[in-house]
């Protein structure tokens, strides 16, 4: 039990750099009611959008996220044209299953391009701290607010913007939403840039503390449907709240599991909410 | 319309009984197969494996082939994942009919692809450590060249010993030989008087802070780590940040230069790696590094060069180009008292006296399950961004 404080620390920053490209994940969710598996790429991109800016470039995390967002954000928006759009009259399995093959050819063109190694970011790696005990790192540390930060702009737009305003009306009721003059196929495209932009950025936070390569994003996609489903999907506060529930749950999970069954914990929460409250958390409500 | 549908039925079904005939016309090349991981974790090695796979056969081909024919080479990528592995395997032992497959890795994978191999009676060369593989029924139809995890980890806890590790630690994630691994390290610690942790972490995650957290409670004064690179990378570094300045070890093929450079020196300074050595100065690893155009050719990649060398000449021994024959006369070409030989070339020419295959990354000789023997071990020590030699074993 003295792992605890430790434990918890770990899974309150992992739940947070979690719950950004859980957003966006849930909130292409809300707009187009569709699973869209293809963040698992878009993390990806993000993460080596953000690489090729902090290492080729040699710019700083923050302005590297930017270029992370923006690189995942043009590449979903492009992608979701030309591949998902056009199938996604044919209903929501259908358009999920597409997303699934989209996810392979985008992994396997950055695969192309950057080839299989591992790469590291350019940073300075410092020793942690140790503050009663528990240790964190400094780039921990700022990834944490980074991650703070982009969550309170995502909730700023949603509320006060009128493109936020727009997509939460879509989100409830697009029939609706259409009659006031609202474009559902323009709301989608944004919805799409935007998502998929805090995917990319959320790849490169995760990245950040470690190494990346193309099965980066890849390997986030359980945790990421996990926080969505258990938060409720298409609710995007449900989606924070869902990816801290994954994120300390997977860590204190070793308390009691050997640590070899720690993506079992996404499963577990995954049933559990379906079985007891399969709405979600804080049900489909987008916001 | 219905008429033409039954035409074209007609025709079709003609042409598929009629494929056996054609595709026996096609197999005057003799087939060969290479399934390496050209993706997934072990994707830094695949594709050289490969290539040294189809220099040997390019050399036999120019050199006038072996019985008579060309040798084809047939790749697929294992994708270091089992389920694509078997795919690509009942592909190559199927549908092109390879009598050897060589080069897979990942234990997982040659535990998966090794039933297919022997029930269509097809030789399986790999390179995985695993013990359990060679314990496997496979009535001599695999044959490694990669020393087995046992002897591995038996050679490294020596060293650890040696070094003066007083607790020890192992931290690796659910591999085939994960179990093994611990129980002989704990074995060997407990026999010199040390202590022993072990902790079997989920590949594939980005950070392991709390498993760190964990396994440095004790705390160890010598680390062993048992999995791959893309994990070892983020263990090596999750290490370093939590504080702690004991000595590392790592396999050579999760500690290599990939994670070299995605790490800073920092964190990878002092930690030690070790390897089954290729033979770095015979002829056979001159002739590897002129193939694949570098002067440092990876383990794997010399083991590859000796595993199409070893297929070439025991076929050319029984006469016969089947997977059956190779298994019978691999033996015979790669140990014994006949000339010893370093290429599939030079082995062609001396056949008829009796020959002994001595390859890049050995001798080559193997006992009655298949696993190698007379394997050289060398331990290397990381400073600033190379490796150097510490010692041989």
């Amino acid at each position: 039990m003295d792992l605890l404080p430790q434990l918890l620390v770990n899974g309150i920053i992992s739940g947070t750099l979690l719950a950004i490209p859980a957003i966006g994940f849930t909130a292409i969710f809300a707009v187009l009611r569709f699973p869209n598996f293809s963040v698992a790429s878009h993390a990806t991109i993000g993460a080596f959008a953000g690489y090729a800016a902090n290492v080729w470039l040699g710019l700083p995390a923050a302005p590297a996220l930017i270029a992370a967002f923006l690189v995942a954000a043009l590449v979903g928006l492009v992608s979701d044209e030309v591949a998902l759009k056009p199938l996604r009259p044919y209903g929501a399995l259908t358009a999920a299953i597409a997303s699934i093959a989209l996810t392979i050819v985008l992994e396997n063109m950055v695969r192309f391009g950057f080839g299989n190694d591992l790469r590291g970011y350019d940073l300075p790696l410092v020793r942690d701290w140790r503050i009663a005990g528990v240790r964190v790192g400094p780039q921990q540390v700022q990834n944490f607010a980074l991650a703070l930060g982009i969550m309170a702009a995502v909730f700023a737009a949603l509320k006060f913007t009128r493109i936020g305003k727009a997509m939460r009306a879509v989100a409830d009721n697009p029939t609706l939403a259409e009659l006031k003059g609202i474009d559902p196929v323009w709301v989608g495209r944004l919805t799409v840039f935007m998502a998929m932009g805090l995917v990319g950025a959320g790849g490169m936070l995760l990245g950040l503390g470690t190494s990346i390569d193309p099965l980066t994003g890849f390997r986030f996609i359980l945790p990421i449907f996990a926080a969505a489903v258990v938060g409720g999907l298409g609710s995007i506060p449900g989606a924070a709240l869902g990816a801290m529930v994954v994120g300390v749950g997977e860590e204190l999970s070793i308390l009691v599991l050997s640590p070899s069954y720690k993506s079992a914990v996404g499963f577990i929460a995954i049933i559990l909410v379906l079985a007891f409250r399969p709405r979600g958390l804080l049900g489909e409500r987008a916001y | 319309m219905t008429r033409l549908s039954r035409r074209l039925f007609l025709g079709a079904t003609a042409a598929t009984l009629a494929s056996p005939a054609a595709l026996r016309a096609q197999t005057d090349a003799i087939k060969l197969g290479s399934l390496t991981p050209l993706t997934g974790v072990g994707g830094a090695y695949g594709p050289s494996m490969r290539d040294a796979i189809a220099g040997v056969i390019e050399q036999v081909n120019e050199a006038g082939g072996v019985l008579g024919s060309q040798i084809e080479l047939v790749s697929e990528d294992t994708q270091t994942s089992p389920e694509a592995a078997v795919r690509a395997a009942r592909k190559l032992i199927d549908v092109d009919g390879v009598s050897a497959i060589m080069g897979t890795w990942a234990s997982s994978v040659t535990t998966a692809v090794a039933p297919l191999a022997w029930e269509s009676k097809t030789m399986l060369l790999c390179v995985s450590g695993a013990d359990s593989i060679t314990q496997l029924p496979h009535q001599g139809f695999i044959c490694r060249t990669q020393p087995n995890s046992k002897l591995q980890i038996r050679v490294a806890g020596d060293f650890m010993v040696e070094e003066g590790a007083t607790q020890m630690a192992w931290i690796g994630p659910q591999t085939p030989f994960a179990a093994s691994s611990i129980e002989i390290l704990g074995e060997m610690a407990a026999a010199n008087g040390a202590g022993m942790e072990s902790l079997i972490y989920e590949a594939d995650k980005s950070t392991y802070r709390s498993e760190v957290d964990q396994i440095l409670r004790a705390p160890p004064d010598f680390i062993m780590l048992g999995g791959y690179a893309a994990d070892s990378t983020v263990l090596l570094r999750d290490i370093w940040q939590a504080g702690y300045d004991g000595k590392i070890i790592g396999p050579a093929y999760a500690v290599n230069n990939t994670v070299l450079e995605a790490l800073p020196a920092d964190v990878t300074e002092g930690v030690f790696t070790w390897e089954g050595a290729p033979a770095i100065d015979s002829g056979a690893y001159g002739n590897i590094q002129a193939i694949l155009g570098v002067d440092d050719v990876d383990p794997y990649s010399a083991q590859t060069y000796d595993h199409a060398s070893l297929a070439i000449l025991a076929m050319a021994a029984a006469g016969d180009a089947s997977g059956d024959a190779i298994r019978a006369n691999i033996r015979a070409i790669s140990q014994g008292d006949g000339q010893v030989v370093e290429s599939a070339v030079d082995g062609l020419a001396a056949l008829d006296g009796g020959i002994n295959y001595s390859g890049a990354s050995g001798p080559c000789d193997f006992d009655e399950i298949g696993d190698i023997t007379g394997t050289q071990f060398v331990f290397k020590q990381i400073s600033g961004s190379g490796a150097s030699e510490y010692k041989r074993a």
